[in-house]
């Protein structure tokens, strides 16, 4: 054990750049999981429970608001509640200081309703009641309430790329009356409610129409069932409905981008095997040096499994100490300091626990791998050939 | 204490085959030798004399023949009950780089001892002890790269005394030393013969070294040519 320890330390700057080399090939790694993840947020963010009804041809279309009732009474549905993309940017100054129309997701909603569907979000009862008094007001994740440099009680303008008021102004203006959080790490806390009333009563055109329904059902299984049920109904219709899951509704947005994603993992991955593969190989050489000496060990004593595995437990020690830094940084960066190269991107940016577990994987295997090949060998080594060697 | 003779080899051959050829380092040999005996191995170089060494260490097994060390057939048993009998019975030194580098000379000393049912204090009071026997009482915590030649065979020697093997082969332990640190290596081993009994088998090209030896054995083609026994002829 302690001669582990000291073989490890014979050569510190070799073990430093080969533990550094372990480390950066996982954090990249860990960096390509986290965008991944970003990317795949408003998939993994969608309750199996959820159902989206939009138009059939396509998102962009609407459809008339008098099918809120008639889809509450499908079987099965335990609520519905409208969404409709308010495309709005942002007006003033932001926390940064910068001035620059930053862009977010809006919704005009029942927030009531969309409240009930949504049980992830968390607001304050008082806040919450404010916010449904005033038909002005709106709802702010946390996340892009710091951006914007809002608090409770705050103005917010917008500018609406959509929408345009009665009044000729694509300027829109909202209270913040309330903030939300929550305890799921892959929910998105950058999106911004507001009453479905007063916008569709303030707007020039498109009255009486909304974007998409969002439903809940009460059993994830029957969701193909109820579906088609819902789409059956409106059917022939002048305004047919294709209704979906909430993930296979995200994912539509996911496809536009993957083949990006397709060739970022590929890249990647070439990059982080190319670095695991040149640390593995000084691992080997750093092994291979000291034949004579697995020769003295085999003459003072030590099995073929001792130096087994004490050339074994060398390479796992490398690599290990090389996922620790690797991934701890990582962790370190986006869980605990919440960094977010761009947060306007990336509504969600961390490290999902599955990925950490692959990249210690990734380095124990590398570990293994590379100190298998020298650990076989010196185990194999006849002492009489090893010393022979000085 | 081990059955008598300590050494028995009965029509031992070891066949190397190489690049097609054969290669023939022992042909048949035949020796006995008793415990408490310092035997001097000598031969021209190729003679097969690390082979036979090996052999006795168990480091190597015969292509035919019988190894009987301490009792026991070693061509008997595994690699790995090989090794666990070396480490009780048996103790190396090496012409040179005997030691592990990163090891300081009490930790080299200590090194076989933890392999051996023995307390943190007992493998101390063991290795220490070894170490004042060789005349490294000041040198303890030293690493070889900060030691003389001579002083690493002594430490060498220190960690085969440690473990207080029935055998202690040495080859050629000597061969890379001046002649004044070769004198103290020989001193050393004929203290350690004499003074406590360990049966010593040198490989050695130096007649010197030779003379101090109860037992000269030469080795030619891998054939014993000439075995004296000086004890007699001293008497
Ligand atoms: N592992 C091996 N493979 C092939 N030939 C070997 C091997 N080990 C020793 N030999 C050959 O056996 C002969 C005896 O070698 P060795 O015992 O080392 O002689 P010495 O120690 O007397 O110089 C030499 O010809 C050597 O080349
Ligand atoms: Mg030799």
């Amino acid at each position: 054990m302690r001669l582990l320890l000291l073989n490890l330390l014979r050569k510190p700057l070799r073990t430093l750049l080969t533990v550094f080399g372990v480390g950066v090939a996982l954090f990249l790694f860990c960096f390509l999981e986290i965008v991944l993840a970003a990317f795949n947020a408003g998939v993994n963010m969608a309750d199996a429970s959820r159902l989206v009804v939009q138009h059939k041809e396509s998102i962009i279309f609407e459809l008339p608001m008098a099918y809120r009732s008639l889809i509450e009474q499908a079987e099965g549905v335990t609520g519905v509640t409208t969404a409709s993309w308010f495309g709005g940017l942002s007006q003033e100054p932001l926390a940064d200081g910068e001035k620059r129309e930053e862009f977010f997701a809006q919704f005009a909603t029942d927030i009531e309703r969309y409240l009930s569907l949504y049980p992830e979000i968390k607001v304050p009862p008082d806040q919450l009641r404010n916010l449904l008094s005033d038909r002005m007001g709106c709802l702010l994740g946390v996340k892009i309430a710091e951006r914007l440099n809002k608090k409770v009680g705050d103005r917010l303008v917008l500018r609406s790329t959509i929408w345009t008021q009665k009044n000729g102004s694509t300027i829109w203006e909202f209270n913040v009356r309330a903030l939300y959080t929550t305890d799921s790490p892959t929910f998105d806390q950058t999106m911004m409610l507001i009453h479905d009333k007063r916008f569709d009563e303030a707007r020039q055109f498109g009255q009486g129409s909304v974007g998409l329904y969002i439903l809940g059902i009460t059993d994830p299984e029957r969701s193909a069932e109820i579906s088609a049920a819902i789409d059956a109904r409106f059917a022939n219709s002048p305004y047919e409905t294709r209704t979906m899951t909430e993930k296979a509704f995200n994912l539509q947005f996911v496809g536009m981008i993957g083949n990006f994603q397709f060739l970022l993992r590929s890249i990647g991955s070439a990059v982080v095997l190319t670095m695991l593969l040149v640390s593995a190989n000084t691992m080997m050489m750093s092994a291979r040096e000291r034949t004579r000496e697995m020769g003295i060990l085999k003459a003072i004593g030590f099995t073929d499994g001792h130096v087994f595995l004490l050339l074994i437990g060398e390479a796992l020690a490398i690599s290990l100490l090389g996922a620790l830094a690797g991934v701890g940084l990582a962790w370190l960066l986006a869980n605990a300091l919440h960094y977010n190269p761009k947060p306007d991107f990336f509504p969600i940016f961390y490290l999902p626990g599955q990925s950490m577990l692959a990249a210690v994987g990734l380095a124990a295997l590398t570990g293994l791998l590379s100190g298998i090949v020298p650990a076989t060998a010196g185990m194999r080594l006849s002492a009489t050939e090893s010393l022979r060697s000085v | 204490m081990c059955p008598q003779p300590i050494i028995q080899f009965r029509r031992v051959s070891k066949v190397y085959h190489k690049g097609g050829a054969d290669i023939h380092p022992l042909d048949e040999i035949t020796l006995t030798i008793q415990e408490g005996d310092f035997v001097a191995l000598m031969g021209p170089s190729g003679s097969g004399k690390t082979t036979l060494l090996n052999l006795l260490g168990g480091l190597d097994t015969p292509t035919s023949g019988e190894v009987i060390v301490c009792g026991q057939d070693l061509a008997a048993l595994s690699s790995h009950e090989r090794a666990r009998w070396r480490c009780d019975h048996v103790a190396y030194v090496f012409q040179a780089y005997n030691l592990l580098p990163v090891l300081t000379a009490y930790q080299n000393v200590e090194l076989p001892l933890t392999l051996m049912p023995l307390s943190r204090r007992q493998r101390r009071e063991h290795a220490l002890k070894a170490l004042e026997i060789v005349g490294l009482s000041d040198r303890v915590h030293h690493r070889p790269d900060e030691l003389s030649g001579g002083q690493e065979q002594r430490v060498a020697i220190a960690r085969a005394l440690a473990s207080d093997p029935d055998l202690l082969l040495a080859d050629e332990p000597t061969g890379d030393l001046d002649a004044h640190s070769a004198q103290e290596i020989m001193s050393l081993l004929i203290a350690l013969n004499r003074d406590y009994g360990k049966t010593i088998i040198v490989v050695t090209h130096d007649p010197k070294v030779a003379h101090a030896a109860h037992r000269e054995l030469h080795l030619e083609k891998g054939v014993l040519s000439r075995d004296v026994d000086m004890k007699n002829q001293r008497m």
